[in-house]
């Protein structure tokens, strides 16, 4: 795993970030923070906590936006072309930004097609196997751990195998099983050309997977 | 299809939710309940009190359900993962504003009925008439009330902005329902009241051109 954040040919970069700037009141969170993320690759992001980092996480999947600097998608600028920016890019974050009135299978079908998926059901039940959650895809979700939730989460996520993927603490309240789960959804992702970002403060579980490292300090990637 | 599906989301969200549902029901009931009482049990004008109940009790029962709609939206991020997905703005209004429409009609054929029994008022050749009018307040209500309940959704005091920016907006839809309602029952004819069609109409025209043109703003401003 390469420690460097590096800069490439712009014609090999999925998404790129440049001089990211946010500010919460007086506090500056970014400091022109700059991140590349090519095809194959997935990028561990670290950090301490506070640093900034489901920040960074969230302008580069549109939920926040920045104050100064940009974020480009394949060239473009994801601020230009949002919807389209949106459909390529999966994001968990550490809400799991689901319907908790909403069963599991309904959840992905009902985000699937919303993504703009014909088969978003099969799609839903496939990932839902995977994640063994089967036996619970038409229970409504209230009172799920917060590992079942991740699960689900992660299957919004990865349902329309975007072009990019944001994952910020994905491993956060996986049991083993989930977590050789994830890696190997992971690296079929990295397999079929994804971008991959994660968040992680576990090292150990991603370092077999990622592709380089890099880390946020005083509002900077390096 | 996006419209349809948010619709369908929203309106399993709230049938789901039976204790919203009961509240609803009987928050509503309440107040057709204790009006009728203030008023009775000799009414001065019947169709006037009643119409003015009706709607009373409707407005107010409509702010609870969109606010516990904004809650729907915000409770886990599902709202915020809705907007991530790329969909189309405007359908995902489209779809929201009919759930609410839904369940405000739905809240109407509860408290006609009650109101129609309480204070002796209206028949049922007056019926495709009081429904007429209630369409075009329900409409706007939705209409209106969607679009706000965006722009008040992820801020803290959002109950009471909702409330603020209602009021004053559907003053126009609610005279004329209390107007109109009363001249059904009372005369049997909108005639003499017959303009405020025109004003209700246009405040639903109003509120859904408002909505194609800023909801997408208004979504993106929760960022």
């Amino acid at each position: 795993m390469s420690r460097r954040a590096g800069c490439g040919n712009p014609a090999d970069l999925t998404l790129v970030a440049r001089d990211l700037e946010k500010r919460f009141g007086h506090r500056a969170v970014l400091r022109k923070a700059s991140l590349e993320l090519r095809p194959g690759e997935i990028l561990l992001l670290e950090g301490r906590n506070g640093s900034g980092k489901t920040t960074l996480a969230r302008i580069l999947a549109t939920a926040l936006r920045e104050d100064a600097g940009a974020v480009t998608l394949d060239g473009a600028f994801v601020r230009a072309k949002l919807q389209a920016a949106r459909r390529a890019i999966g994001f968990l974050t550490h809400r799991p930004l689901l319907y908790l009135g909403l069963t599991p299978l309904e959840n992905l079908e009902f985000f699937g097609r919303m993504a703009g998926l014909m088969d978003a059901r099969p799609r839903a039940e496939r990932l839902l196997a995977r994640f063994g959650l089967t036996e619970f895809a038409r229970v409504p979700m209230e009172h799920f751990s917060r590992g079942m939730l991740q699960r689900v989460a992660l299957g919004r996520a990865l349902l329309n195998e975007p072009k990019v993927l944001i994952l910020d603490e994905p491993y956060a309240g996986l049991d083993e099983p989930g977590v050789t789960t994830l890696n190997e959804m992971l690296r079929e992702a990295r397999e079929r050309g994804a971008a991959t970002l994660v968040v992680s403060h576990d090292r150990e579980r991603v370092a077999s997977l990622a592709t380089r490292s890099c880390a946020l300090r005083d509002g900077r990637v390096a | 299809m996006t419209a349809l599906s948010v619709l369908a989301k929203d309106l399993k969200l709230h049938a789901r939710d039976a204790r919203f549902l009961a509240t609803l029901a009987l928050f509503s009931l309440s107040l057709v309940l204790i009006l009728s009482v203030a008023f009775g049990p000799l009414f001065d004008d019947p169709a006037k009190e009643a119409s003015a109940t009706l709607w009373a009790s409707l407005f107010f029962a409509g702010v609870l359900g969109l606010t516990r709609a904004l809650d729907l939206e915000s409770e886990s991020g599902g709202g915020e993962a809705l907007r991530l997905t790329g969909a189309d703005p405007f359908s995902v209004y489209a779809g929201k504003a009919a759930a609410n429409l839904i369940l405000m009609a739905a809240l109407f054929l509860l408290l006609l009925p009650c109101t129609a029994v309480f204070f002796d008022v209206g028949s049922l050749d007056q019926l495709p008439g009081v429904a007429g009018v209630a369409a075009l307040a329900l409409i706007g209500y939705a209409a209106w009330g969607t679009l706000f309940a965006a722009l008040a959704r992820g801020l803290k005091a959002r109950e009471l902005l909702l409330s603020i920016l209602l009021f004053p907006t559907l003053i126009p839809l609610w005279i004329g329902a209390v107007k109109l309602t009363r001249s059904l029952w009372a005369d049997g004819t909108i005639d003499p009241v017959s303009d405020w069609v025109k004003i209700m109409v246009l405040a639903d025209v109003l509120g859904v051109a408002l909505a194609a043109w800023l909801y997408e703003t208004i979504q993106e401003a929760e960022e």
